[in-house]
Parts: structure tokens; sequence; C-alpha cells
């Protein structure tokens, strides 16, 4: 006779702490019995005076026998006593079947997982009916598939269900997880792993604390396979319709293989170049695609190997948006050298009579002109006429020297001019929500006004001045055009990616905020240290990395496969376990406890209990008469 | 129906052979089994009286008349149909024990009552706990008793009880005297003996019957005790130990002692019944010892 889940002290502690708080309630709430009677008249002829320091005692002691007997039976059955010696005991195994990324790799006609599962299911029927059996299932993550159960049926249905994911196997806190379930357990027995022992190479630097009683069950197979490891595509910032595309693929197998590595966009071949991979190496290929158009992009490597899943991938390349910039303008000549020339602005010059206030631009550049009707969207106003301008004028000056750029507004970011003199400009006067951004001595000439849209006011126009000779002209309009229009000069950068855990440094562009969506607009959790962003995803999916900067794009459409292998070391067991004889199950008590518990608190409720029925205020004094005649008038019992 | 577990075949065929029986000479009209004092239309022949107008010429003693050449009339002694008029206790401290006193209250009740009815004697059940509950007439032989077990059945113990108040009702309603059997166990907050005396001065015969559980005379428990009255709800705290037992019992049939002198003195019966004894020992030994029935 054993108790499963708690040992004896532990059962005695709480038998003990038990009966200490049903002695203490009884002496607070039973020292003093509380009875019904037909009259005080010949009570108050005996009474004595109560000993004021008397002490307390226990009343009623078969009641609190009862109770205890009901505690203590309680206990039993949560402890699950059960019957029969220790030997027989049923032991606790947990089955740690590898659902890595490698384990869908194909050896002759099946896979690794299905070998995997027919060791498991082996392993299994050469254990004890009796015995419990939890499986887990390790990847990156370590996952109980079932608890411990001695469901035959539910655990063969569970390794059925098995499947290789993504990610590859972090055998170390497999191995971990196991160990500390099976020192919960009451009589632990063996920890089987079940897999091809590939691990992520960090876990050689570390190697896995090798808990008592593991078993490896080695699912052999020696391939050549080739496989896609990282594919980064990032537009060229000079040219922003051409993308630098970057491959890396990695030869795991134990020959040199010769691969053709083909770039497809839309379908259509876009490049291919030839590797020479040699055995355990890493090869980069690189590729440029020059497209202003979405569409998908696929890198394929020829042949077959053993793993079909890393062998391509596929991303989807995001059009290019450039900023349209309308410019109304008698001067397009003059203007053109200065807008023309920066590859993310498409300019377009229309004669001030062309005026359309709905026109499709992103920005709109109104040269000493003020239209009938206000733009709805980004405008850039250089030198407007007085008298309609946006911004009140102040007053008029000449010759006046630029003396200061407020280089905190993004505008003016970065901005230095030294002597330059204006032949003649006008002092605006700000508004509430403009900012100057550019001032002479008698006050701002330009404005910036944020809200809705954005605004910038020259008092001046610049090309007629000597600032067209400054190099801060240029950067003035691509800070105006980046302040007015973020998105068009975002980063963008495409990524394929294994599951499982990334890093990415975000540089500069971690300062700002940052979220990580999937493609169904949910957040995914990341960390963000040192300008350094880690997520982790065991399923291949897309996600967006949104900063200040720009957007990445990652793609975990790669399997993560591990490159070392794992050797145990000597006191490992290793092949299937021995045939234990099937031993008689032991015989669960807990429900007949449990109910036994029921009874004696029932049966003094039905005896002492406050709430018992009147014709039940009889003599408490348990005696066999009583016992007798209550069982008689229950009809439990016939006279 | 409600109850017919009460009493069985053939404790019914016992009780047919018994009858209520009183001593006291009460009026009333003829048809009963016990002889009176009062004189009337009888058999047995009791006394002589003058003869006034309008008497029966067929009681004129006419051998006297021949010697005295007076009238004289013979009286003959009557045996009246005299009411009996049973009190049932209905009060909260008749709840309690084991059996409940209430119980076997009812069960003597209504065995009482098969008696009368098998002799045609009128039988008033009358519940009570303050006051006189709604009654019962029980008259016209054995196949009225069903009425009367489903009355009894309908029965609960609850309330207090005051025997003066009682015994003044009953004065004001019952107006004729005759035979009085209370069934009780005559605890309550008054003075039960001062009303029962009251009863008989009044001219009624006695007969009390008192239960008592064995809670009620001896006490099982010891110790700390925090008592609780069943009709009153007052509370008394106290120490109870083998002596304060002894004197507790000692009061208690005291008070057993008093209730019988008052029947006795009275010209009535007592009788003290225990719940624990079987009722049909009760009826055919007790109650029969004491010349409450007869057979």
């Amino acid at each position: 006779m054993s108790l499963l889940n708690l040992t004896l002290a532990q059962f005695l502690g709480l038998l003990g702490a038990g009966s200490a708080l049903l002695i203490v309630l009884y002496l607070l709430d039973r020292s003093r019995r509380r009875q019904r009677v037909s009259t005080l008249r010949f009570w108050v002829e005996a009474n004595r005076a109560p000993e004021t320091r008397r002490r307390r005692r226990i009343q009623q002691w078969p009641s609190l026998l009862l109770q205890w007997l009901a505690l203590a039976l309680l206990l039993a059955a949560l402890g699950d006593l059960r019957v029969g010696s220790r030997g027989q005991a049923s032991r606790d195994h947990i089955l740690v079947l590898d659902t890595s990324a490698w384990m869908g790799a194909r050896a002759a006609d099946r896979t690794l997982m299905v070998e995997a599962r027919e060791l498991a299911r082996a392993c299994l029927r050469r254990l004890p009916a009796g015995d419990r059996v939890m499986l887990v299932r390790a990847d990156a993550l370590t996952t109980p598939a079932t608890p411990f159960t001695e469901d035959r049926a539910l655990l063969e249905e569970a390794i059925a269900r098995s499947q290789p994911s993504a990610t590859a196997l972090r055998l170390g806190r497999a191995l971990a997880f196991a160990d500390r379930l099976r020192r919960s357990g009451g009589n632990a027995g063996e920890i089987v792993f079940i897999g091809s022992g590939r691990i992520a190479p960090e876990e050689l630097a570390q190697p896995a604390r090798i808990p008592d009683g593991l078993r490896f069950l080695e699912v052999r197979g020696e391939m050549d396979n080739c496989g896609l490891r990282h594919v980064v595509l990032r537009r060229d910032p000079q040219d922003p319709s051409l993308w630098r595309i970057l491959a890396r693929v990695r030869n795991y197998g134990r020959r040199p293989q010769f691969r053709r590595l083909r770039l497809a966009f839309g379908g259509s071949p876009a490049g291919e170049a030839v590797l020479s991979l040699p055995p355990d190496s890493e090869h980069e290929a690189a590729f440029s695609l020059r497209t202003q158009a979405a569409g998908w992009l696929e890198l394929r490597l020829s042949g077959r190997d053993a793993l079909a899943d890393d062998d391509a991938a596929v991303l989807e390349l995001p059009a290019l948006r450039p900023i349209r910039l309308l410019a109304y303008t008698r001067q397009p000549e003059s203007l053109r050298p200065l807008l023309a020339t920066n590859p993310w602005v498409r300019v377009e010059f229309r004669p001030p009579e062309a005026y359309d206030p709905v026109a499709a631009a992103d920005v709109v550049l109104l040269d000493q002109f003020c239209p009938p009707e206000l733009p709805r969207i980004h405008s850039v106003w250089l030198d407007p006429p007085a008298d309609r301008a946006p911004a009140a004028v102040r007053r008029s000056v000449s010759q006046a020297r630029l003396s200061r750029w407020r280089t905190e507004h993004p505008v003016a970011a970065g901005l230095r001019t030294r002597d330059l003199w204006l032949a003649s400009a006008r002092v605006l006067t700000p508004a509430q929500d403009d900012v100057p951004i550019a001032e002479v001595d008698a006050g701002p000439v330009i404005l910036a006004r944020a809200g809705r849209p954005k605004a910038v006011i020259f008092g001046f126009q610049p090309l007629a001045t000597a600032m067209r000779y400054e190099v801060a002209l240029p950067l003035l309009f691509a800070n105006m055009l980046r302040w007015m229009a973020p998105e068009a000069f975002g980063l963008q950068e495409v990524l394929a990616h294994s599951a499982g855990s990334l890093t990415l440094e975000l540089g500069e562009d971690g300062g700002g905020e940052v979220r990580v969506v999937t493609d169904g607009d949910h957040s995914l959790p990341f960390t963000l240290e040192r300008n350094r962003l880690e997520l982790f995803t065991s399923s291949p999916q897309q996600v967006r990395v949104l900063t200040s900067a720009g957007e990445r794009v990652v793609s975990f459409a790669l399997p993560e496969l591990a490159q070392a292998r794992w050797s145990p070391p000597a006191g490992v067991r290793r092949g299937l376990p021995p045939l234990r004889a099937q031993s008689s199950p032991r015989l669960g008590l807990w429900p007949w406890l449990a109910l036994a518990a029921g009874a004696c608190l029932w049966l003094e409720g039905r005896l002492y209990g406050r709430f018992r029925p009147a014709a039940a205020h009889g003599p408490t004094r348990l005696s066999w008469r009583a016992i007798s005649g209550w069982l008689r008038r229950t009809g439990v019992a016939r006279s | 129906m409600p109850g017919h577990d009460w009493v069985n075949q053939k404790f019914l065929e016992r009780l047919e052979r018994l009858a209520l029986r009183w001593r006291k000479s009460f009026p009333g009209l003829i048809g009963g089994r016990n002889a009176s004092h009062f004189g009337g239309p009888g058999m047995e022949f009791l006394d002589h009286r003058h003869f006034h107008y309008g008497d029966d010429l067929r009681a004129v003693n006419w051998r006297a008349y021949l010697r005295f050449e007076k009238l004289f009339l013979k009286v003959f002694r009557i045996e009246p149909h005299a009411p009996v008029r049973l009190l049932l206790d209905a009060s909260a401290s008749m709840e309690l024990g084991a059996p409940p006193k209430f119980d076997y209250a009812r069960r003597l009740a209504a065995a009482l009552s098969y008696v009368a009815l098998v002799r045609l004697d009128a039988l008033v059940l009358v519940p009570f706990r303050e006051g006189l509950e709604s009654v019962m007439r029980c008259v016209g032989g054995r196949h009225r008793f069903a009425p009367v077990i489903e009355f009894l059945a309908e029965l609960r113990p609850a309330g207090r009880t005051s025997f003066l108040e009682v015994a003044r009702q009953f004065v004001d309603r019952f107006a004729d005297r005759g035979l009085l059997v209370v069934i009780s166990d005559f605890l309550d907050e008054g003075d039960a003996l001062k009303a029962l005396q009251y009863l008989a001065d009044f001219g009624h015969e006695l007969v009390l019957i008192q239960l008592w559980s064995e809670q009620d005379r001896v006490p099982p428990w010891e110790g700390r005790l925090n008592l609780v009255d069943a009709e009153s709800g007052a509370a008394l705290e106290l120490d109870f130990d083998a002596t304060a037992r002894r004197q507790y019992t000692a009061a208690f049939d005291a008070y057993c002692e008093a209730l019988r002198r008052v029947a006795l003195s009275n010209g009535g019966r007592y009788v003290g019944l225990p719940t624990t004894l079987d009722l049909e020992e009760a009826v055919f030994g007790l109650l029969a010892g004491a010349g409450a029935v007869e057979a």
C-alpha cells in the first residue's frame, strides 16, 4: 500500500496540521454544547455557576473522531492511496519526441518523423500497462502533448499527430523540462528521447545537463541536404528601383555539392548562379533586380535533396512609390535641377493657370503664385504675393543676412549657411502652429506649418537669391519632402529567415516607436535592447517590423535546421527498453476513500450537526441504541 | 391516509374492548354507561320524592299512595351520556424527544378517540397552545375514525403553552361538566397546577396524562451547556454534571408528584408516560391500571 501523490511525511504533516486545526475549532466552537430543551424551569434549580478558569474540554468525542476520520480519508484520497507493494508500483515515464524541422528530412522512402513515431510506439509497447507515460514534443519549444496517463490509445493518437515543426531542437531545454517533471512525480521512470540528435551549434558550447534515467532512441539517417539559410532584399539607396539581393546557402551534408540557385520574379527568370558548396559550409550569392512594380520573388535551388522545405524561398516585393510633386511655376527650368535630381521624387511642372485643387499628387509647389482655392495636400509656397500669402507679411527687407536656422526642426535639420545675404525678402508673421525655420534679423523668412496638410512658406524665392549656390538649398528641399511624406523615404528591406528566434540590428532606427505585426495585423511580442530587436516565432509566417525609419518585412519561410549533432555521454542508455513483466495494475482506492469520507461527514452532520432535523434533537450521546433507533426511523434497518 | 401506521389493526381490535371511565356524576341525557347520582329515568331505583304536577304518572309509587294516601314518585339512577373532552398539547416543547412527544401524544389521542367512538361517547378533540385551537368532534361510531386521524395528522407542534389561558377559554366554551383528558408534558412558563385546579373546581373530572422523553427527565449531557428553551427561546448557560443531573431529576419528579396530587385530590387520575414506553403497553397497562379506561 502506498501513496502516489504524497510522500508519507507530507501525508503525516498534512494530517497533523489538519488534526490540530480540527481540535482548535472544536475547542473554540463546541466546548459549549448548544441544546434545545422543553423547559428551563428544572435547569434553574440544578444550575451551578460556571467555573471561571475551567479548561476547555472536548464534549463530543465521537463527533471529533468522525471528522478526524473524514479528514484522514480525504487526505488518503488526495494522496491517491493504492493497494499493492511498492515493487509493483507503476512508474512515470516521459517520452521526449523530437519534432524539429530536421525530422521532416526524407531518408530512403520515408521521413525521419515516421521512423521516430514507430520507435515511440515500440517503446510504448515495451512499457508495462500500469506505467504512466507523458509525451513531450521538443523543438525550439518544449510542449507536453499528454498528461501522465495509462491510456495507451491517447498516447498513440498523440504520437500519430506529432509533426515536424519549422524550428530546430533545443535539447537542453527539453531534457531540463523532462527532468523537472520526473522529479515532481512519485515513482520516477525513464526519460526516453527519440530523435535524430541534431541540435543548434550554440548547444554544443553549452552541453545539455544529462538527467538521470535518460534513454536515447536514435533516428538514424545520413543524408545530403543543401538549403537556403537566409535571404535579404534591400533597395539601392541611390537607385530605388534596384533591389540588391543576397542569399546564403548551406550544405549540411558530408559531400561537396554543385547546385544552381535560380531567381525568378513574377514567374519570369531573373537570374541564376552556380554554387559550389563544400561539405558543411555556407556560400553567399548576390543578385540585383530592377523593378518598380510589386510581385513575388522566388529563389530556388535546383536538384533534389533530403529536405525540400529549405530549397526555395518566396518573398513579396512591395512596389516603388515615389513622391508625386506638382509644381505650378513659370520657371520650370530653374526648378528642374533642384527637384528632378531626387530619385524618390517624381515632378510634374504646370503653369499657374492650370491649377487644379484636386489634382492627384502628394505635394504641391506654388512658385510666386497664390491659387484662388487653397490646396488640400501638403504645399510649398515660394514667395507668395503679399496680399494673399498664407502667412501674414510683417514687412519687406532687402539685403538681409540669413542669421539663423532652426536646426532642431526636421525641415532645417543639418542646415548651415554662412554670410548668406538675401537681396529681398518678406518677413513673415508666424501663426499659432507655425515654426520659424530660417530667420533674418528682422524676423522669420521661412515658416513650417504643421497639421493636416503641412505647409512650408518661403518669404523669398530661393532660386532668385544667393541661396541657389548653397548646398543648403537641395538639403532644405529634401528635408521638406521627407517631413511631408516620410513613408516615401522609408527603409524598405525584405528578409527571408528561418523560423525560431531572430535578432535584428535596428541601428539608429530603434530610437522611436517600434511595432512588430503579423500579416493579420496582430502584434507579436519582442524585446528591444540597445537597438537590437529580438523576436520569436515557431511557425512559418510573415511579420513586419515598423520603425520610424521605415519597414522591414521578415518572412519566416525557411525551416530552422540544426547543424550540429549531439553525442550522448557514455552513461546514457540506448535502444528500446527491456520488456518488463506486466504487473497487475494496483488498485486505486481514492473514489472509495472519498465516498467514505463523505459518509463520515454526513453521519456526523446527522448526529451532531447544528442543522440536523428537529426529530433528531434527541440525545447526542453516541450509543448503539441511538444508532439502531435512528436506523430504524430512517428505514435503513427494520426492527 | 396519513397516520394510518400510528395504530395497527390488531391494536384497534384490542381497543374495542375498552371504554372510557369516569367516576364523577354528571347530569345529562341517558344512554351512557356510568351511573350517576342524579335521578332520572333509569332502571336502578334511587329514591322517592313528592309528586309534583306534571311528573310522569308511570313513576308514581301506587303502593305507597295506598298506604299513606300521598303521591310519591320513584326516582331512578340515571346513566347519562357525559361529554368527554381531550385536550392535546401542540406546543413547541412537544416536538422534542426521541421519539418526539407529540408523535406519541397523537397516537395516544387517536387510540382514546377510537375507544370513545366505539362506545359512542361524545368526544371532542381540542388541541391547544397559548389558547384553544380549532376542535374536532368525534361521534358516530368507529367508521368516523378516519377524519380523526386526518385531523391529528395535520397538527404541527409550535408556539408556547399557557395553561391558565387554556383553562379560561375552556370554561368559557364548554359550560357543561364532563370528563377532561389532558395529554401534555405540562411544561409551561406559568403555573399549570393552578390552571388544572381551576378546571377541577369547575366540576370537570381530570385525567392527566403526562408525557416525557428520557432527556426531559434525565438529561444525558454533561459539561458546559448552552440551553435554549424550545418555546420561549430563552437561553441559559451552565455547567452540568452528575450531581446537577440528580438535582434536575429530583425537581422533575417533584413536579410530577404535584401534578398527581392535583389530579387525585380532585377525584381525577394521573398517568405519567415516558415516550419510550410502548403505546399498547401504556394503554392496557398504566392507563387501565389508573382507571382511566376499563375493559
